[in-house]
């Protein structure tokens, strides 16, 4: 059984072997037992949408035993804590568990206390690594393969500061090769976003001077947009949004997002649903990277060290 | 400060035997003493130092060095009502076993320390249960709230040293004013812990780790800021000021600017973690690592450092803030912030700064002794008639600090694990073993695990 934490620390290869995987579920290879006698736990102390179902709908797909934890509806909304829970989880006989938590650190702090596999499914402003998986899977995808990865140039536009899909996607994309670059208002970057050694950008405008052939927008949460760090939606929609334009310029540029998107601020309405958006591919790419990871991590699949 | 109010009682039981310690290397630079000697206690007080003294129980303390005690002015004992994390007892205990001979304890508990009731009941309860001189900060603040002025003439009455809002700091620039005003007639000196809250929102410093691991970071301008305010704020009420837990080159520099300038009664200290650890360490995303102010990097390591040396920063007091373990085993944003000092902080700076050759061992004992035992107004040196407040250290044993051998009541040390050089062997408080890991002369506890 392995852990699944971070995706710090992969290389090209371990990506590699991960999408080829995800790719394998998609054809039907596996059918639909891998999971046959393995018990998922799903521990969401956060909430959340798609990632939730993606996970569920990936182990109940492959035949697992699947127990929901949600914040509402059990000892965790009673304030029992983390490692309490994990500890009890891990007592009901738990092959896996994927876990969502506020801070950043959870899902690590989870696995010092249980002989599950651990999948974060994302800590706070930390790591949310399938996700950044199903990025890797959707966009070699559109381009051709894994291989032609290798080389592109990718901006992760927005609100980097507080994205833990930024973290992840961001070492992802470079352990495959690609070129990345952040670009957002200083409000809106890390202190030293330096740390990743990659430029740091000023506008979309910017980022297609610098070259992005696929433009990573990450959500403005609304309760980020007004007052000190964002003076208006339109001022920022206006240069760290996608518009219609911005696609015509360049006939290869991609444009992808996790998810929700808020229509008319990252992306422009009409391009959210444009051929070059990448949306539903993210979305539909998750529960064939969920069912590799889950199938990895248990050992149902023994391929790769993930 | 006048002794005997502010502290448990120097006469206790066993003091009136007369104690001589035989060829300990002493150092004790309030008083230009460096070589080895016999030290001569009698009734609790420093009788004699010089060679070949004779007389009362022999005490050989061949190899080991003799400091005066060390004196903590910042430390959190958890009494009243947070006895799970530490008591006066256990706290006492592991002050002891550092060395230290004088505390003082924060008024950051619940209830917060401040009425006088609350301090004259925890003056009481230190004198029948501290091992060594326990001294009580009050809070500057009702509630630590920073609107109401605590009533600090009665507080005072009542016992207490000083008065700080440590924990939070004072957060509104006009409040804090009146209370150095009133501080300053009522002759209690402020501890100023120094965090602008509307800028103090994250749980690690804001630089290159919190960018990688996400984790919320609060810029370096939260203490910064505070700093600048309280110290302009002292020069202009004439508020004796003590601005504790400096972590920042750019708050050391503040400081140093202001006592140049003279216009302030201003002093300022740091501690052992400060001194010695970086925010590399929170990468780990471990709630053990959480702290406030929160480890810093490598150049404000470096300055802090150097303010200690220059005598920028007048002593060294360790912020020991114990936790149970159910409180920092969770993920680091939602740990509660602080760690162990009193059983490391000798050995942590030892190690790191006086055996590489950064730090004077005579500075590193002015640091821990002298300059707050003169702060506190009692300890800090070995002068004659002064109270025989002493650490007999021996600098050459190296041990790790694992959970066995703490005598806290906690266990959320950022040194555990680490080898360390320099332990302390005994520790008398008025001329009386209050700590004796060897069991010297045969005259002690043999307290240590």
């Amino acid at each position: 059984m392995r852990n699944f934490l971070t995706v710090e620390g992969l290389n090209r290869e371990s990506l590699r072997e991960v999408i080829e995987t995800a790719q394998d579920f998609a054809s039907g290879r596996f059918g639909n037992d891998v999971l046959s006698g393995r018990t998922v736990c799903l521990a969401f102390f956060e909430s959340s949408t798609r990632t939730a179902v993606s996970f569920e709908l990936a182990a109940r797909r492959n035949g697992a035993f699947v127990i929901s934890l949600s914040e509402k509806g059990s000892s965790i909304s009673k304030g029992e804590s983390l490692v309490d829970t994990v500890v009890t989880l891990d007592a009901l006989g738990a092959d896996a568990m994927v876990l969502r938590h506020p801070a950043a650190g959870a899902a690590r702090l989870a696995a010092q206390h249980t002989a599950a596999a651990v999948i974060n499914a994302g800590d706070g402003c930390g790591q949310h690594p399938t996700q950044a998986l199903l990025d890797l899977y959707a966009l070699a995808e559109a381009r051709g393969g894994f291989d032609e990865l290798e080389g592109e140039k990718i901006a992760v536009v927005g609100d980097v500061l507080h994205s833990r899909v930024a973290r992840s996607i961001i070492p992802a994309f470079q352990a495959a090769g690609a070129e990345v670059a952040v670009c957002a208002p200083a409000t809106l970057l890390p202190a030293e976003a330096g740390a990743w050694g990659i430029p740091v950008l000023d506008s979309i405008d910017e980022a297609l001077a610098w070259g992005a052939e696929a433009l990573y927008m990450l959500r403005l949460q609304n309760e980020r947009m007004t007052g000190a760090l964002v003076p208006s939606v339109a001022e920022y929609s206006r240069f760290y949004g996608v518009q219609r334009h911005h696609l015509s310029a360049d006939p290869e540029l991609l444009v992808m997002h996790p998810g929700p998107v808020n229509r008319g601020v990252e992306i422009a309405g009409d391009v959210v649903m444009d051929e070059r958006s990448l949306i539903k591919s993210q979305v539909a790419a998750g529960v064939h990277v969920r069912s590799a990871v889950l199938a990895l991590a248990t050992g149902a699949v023994e391929r790769i060290a993930v | 400060m006048t002794e005997g109010r502010n502290h448990i009682p120097t006469t206790r039981s066993g003091t009136d035997v007369e104690l001589v310690i035989k060829n300990a290397h002493v150092l004790d630079p309030s008083g230009n003493l460096d070589g080895v000697m016999d030290v001569r206690v009698a009734g609790g007080r420093i009788a004699e130092v010089g060679e070949n003294l004779a007389g009362g129980r022999e005490i050989a303390a061949d190899g080991l060095h003799l400091f005066p005690g060390f004196v903590d002015v910042h430390a959190h004992w958890r009494s009243p009502g947070q006895e799970h994390r530490e008591s006066i007892e256990s706290g006492s205990g592991a002050a002891a076993a550092g060395g230290f001979t004088g505390v003082v304890m924060m008024p950051n508990t619940d209830p917060v320390v401040d009425r006088p009731v609350v301090v004259s009941g925890l003056v009481r309860r230190a004198g029948r249960e501290s091992r060594v001189r326990a001294y009580v900060s009050a809070a500057l603040h009702v509630g630590l709230a920073g609107e109401r002025l605590t009533e600090m003439k009665l507080l005072k009455e009542a016992g207490a040293l000083c008065v700080s809002d440590d924990g939070l700091g004072t957060q509104r620039a006009s409040v804090l004013r009146s209370g150095m005003l009133y501080a300053r007639s009522a002759g209690l000196p402020v501890i100023l812990h120094c965090e602008d809250h509307t800028l103090a929102t994250g749980v690690v410093h804001e630089g290159r780790h919190s960018a990688l691991t996400g984790l919320p970071g609060t810029p370096a301008s939260a203490e910064d800021v505070a700093t600048a305010a309280g110290l302009i704020l002292a020069a202009e009420t004439g508020a004796k000021v003590h601005i504790t837990h400096v972590s920042t080159g750019l708050s050391a520099a503040l400081v140093g600017f202001f006592k140049k300038l003279g216009i302030a009664d201003v002093t300022s200290d740091t501690t052992p973690h400060h001194l010695t650890l970086t925010d590399e360490l929170v990468a780990t995303l471990e709630g053990l690592y959480r702290v406030n102010p929160p480890l810093r990097p490598k150049k404000d390591l470096n300055a802090v450092r150097e303010a200690l040396s220059d005598g920028t920063f007048d002593f060294v007091a360790t912020d020991h803030a114990p936790h149970a373990s159910h409180e920092k085993d969770l993920p680091l944003e939602e740990a509660n912030p602080g760690f162990l000092g009193h059983e490391t902080a000798f050995a942590a700076i030892y190690t790191e700064l006086v055996l590489s050759g950064r730090l004077s061992l005579r500075r590193l004992v002015e640091a821990m002794s002298c300059a707050p035992g003169r702060w506190v107004g009692e300890g800090g040196g070995l002068a004659v008639g002064g109270p025989a407040d002493i650490a007999l250290v021996d600098l050459t044993e190296e041990w790790t600090v694992e959970r066995r051998t703490l005598l806290s009541k906690s266990e959320n040390s950022p040194y555990r694990g680490r080898r360390l050089t320099g332990r302390v062997a005994g520790t008398i408080v008025g001329g009386e073993f209050v700590y004796n890991a060897r069991d010297i002369a045969g005259v002690g506890f043999g307290v240590r695990a």
